[in-house]
């Protein structure tokens, strides 16, 4: 069966569907890459969404400047940046992304992504969560648990798009269990045409 | 069962407090809003009183520690904000320590006669102006001038029973310790107010979280839980606060 096309994928879900995007390790920046092509550009731009995207991994002005060579304008997306603070790099703040002081204050987290929903209101909404590992580093599971199952049930009954990237290789890990109990897909980056 | 007899509600207009109250504050009710520095108290104060205002709802603060100035530029933080509300006086700043000074009183502590006319002024403030939701901020600097537990119970309960005839809704804000065990300085005001909300710092690993919790309140079936709560622009937001499956939260 040839390989889906990951935009295709994400086009055809109903709105409110939390996906999980398994992106392997080994080929993380060509996975990487073609996430955000799919999600921003493609998907984004068709339906004139917005994005909020949730920067755990790398700071948000790192993937902000990623989003700009796909030409995404800056209206379109807004950050929070949970990541920043920690690295100790917070000098030069971007205008679309708000701060929050670590990865380990998860209902700031939340709260921030409420926040610009409802800054940004939009009939279609993608939010972006980037990414459960990183999450994982710094929150024991039963906090990451319940915060993951509260955030998707409330994007979903606000039929928000919801993406979660993971990073996974073969073995599936605690992690990986546990985004398959909140998440009604998911998508192996590996696997799908880009 | 029968249909229980629903009280006519005071929507805060903070959704999430809304929410939590079932719908708001039973109309008429005195509420202690009580927390440490820096916990929100004043902010989520002056949100109710702008929401009130918005409304229709003639609202005021009485200021004893803060310039009334000074609280109106803060206000203007918030997105929502119209700074029409108070130059049509629909949003209304008393600064308490100027009232004292006209009514003479200054003495360091209030005797009851003193201690009556602040009450019938504050009365006559809210008759006058029609004041349908009032901010005392704080109870605790009012307190620290009434040295006597059985004084502080008797204001507590005039000044309750006076605003409930007019129909007006009231936050009284009570400066505690971080870890006090109690939501007043006195421990008396607790008990006597309608309602206590609960605002504190929690900590997670180092970080600080802003946690509110409605203790009490009557009339209203409402939510014991915790909740985290966020200053936002566009007012106060709140959410779950996640316990891991620890007890009073991670």
């Amino acid at each position: 069966m040839p390989p889906v096309d990951i935009g295709d994928r994400l086009r055809s879900l109903p709105g409110g569907s939390a996906v999980a995007l398994k992106l392997d390790p080994r080929e993380y920046a060509d996975h990487y890459f073609a996430v955000l092509n799919a999600t921003l550009r493609d998907v984004g731009s068709e339906t004139n969404a917005h994005t909020v995207y949730v920067a755990v991994t790398s700071p948000a002005a790192f993937v902000w400047t990623l989003a700009q060579a796909l030409d995404v304008p800056r209206e379109r997306i807004s950050f929070v940046d949970a990541i920043s603070h920690i690295m100790m790099n917070y000098s030069n703040p971007l205008e679309n992304a708000t701060y929050v002081d670590s990865p380990r204050a998860l209902e700031e987290i939340m709260l921030r992504v409420e926040f610009l929903l409802r800054k940004f209101p939009h009939p279609r909404s993608i939010v972006v969560i980037d990414s459960v590992n990183s999450l994982a580093i710094h929150n024991p599971p039963e906090l990451l648990s319940e915060f993951f199952h509260i955030l998707l049930n409330n994007l979903k009954s606000r039929s928000v798009l919801t993406l979660v990237l993971e990073t996974s290789d073969e073995e599936q890990s605690g992690v990986e269990q546990m985004l398959n109990l909140v998440v009604d897909e998911t998508i192996d980056v590996a696997r799908a045409g880009r | 069962m029968g249909p229980s007899l629903q009280l006519e509600r005071c929507a805060t207009g903070i959704e999430g407090l809304d929410n939590i109250l079932g719908g708001g504050i039973p109309r008429g009710n005195m509420v202690l809003v009580a927390g440490s520095v820096g916990t929100g108290k004043t902010t989520l104060s002056l949100e109710f009183l702008v929401r009130g205002a918005e409304r229709g709802e003639r609202s005021l603060f009485i200021s004893v520690t803060e310039a009334s100035a000074k609280l109106i530029q803060n206000l203007s933080t918030f997105e929502f904000f119209r700074t029409e509300l108070v130059d049509q006086g629909s949003l209304v700043f008393v600064d308490l320590p100027v009232i004292y000074e006209r009514l003479g009183l200054s003495n360091e502590e209030l005797n009851p006669e003193e201690i009556g006319i602040l009450i019938r002024t504050i009365r006559d403030l809210v008759r006058t102006l029609g004041v349908r939701r009032l901010v005392l901020d704080s109870l605790t600097s009012v307190c620290y001038r009434i040295h006597k537990d059985e004084q502080i119970r008797d204001f507590m309960l005039r000044l309750g029973e006076e605003l409930k005839e007019a129909g007006c809704t009231s936050l009284l804000v009570s400066e505690i310790g971080p870890n006090p065990g109690r939501y007043s300085l006195h421990g008396v005001e607790e008990a006597i107010v309608d309602g206590v909300v609960l605002l504190w710092n929690a900590r997670r690993m180092g970080d600080i979280l802003r946690v509110v919790q409605v203790v009490k309140m009557r009339g209203a079936a409402h939510s014991r839980a915790q909740y985290v709560m966020e200053l936002t622009p566009i007012g106060i937001l709140m959410a779950p606060h996640l316990k891991g499956g620890r007890e009073g939260g991670a």
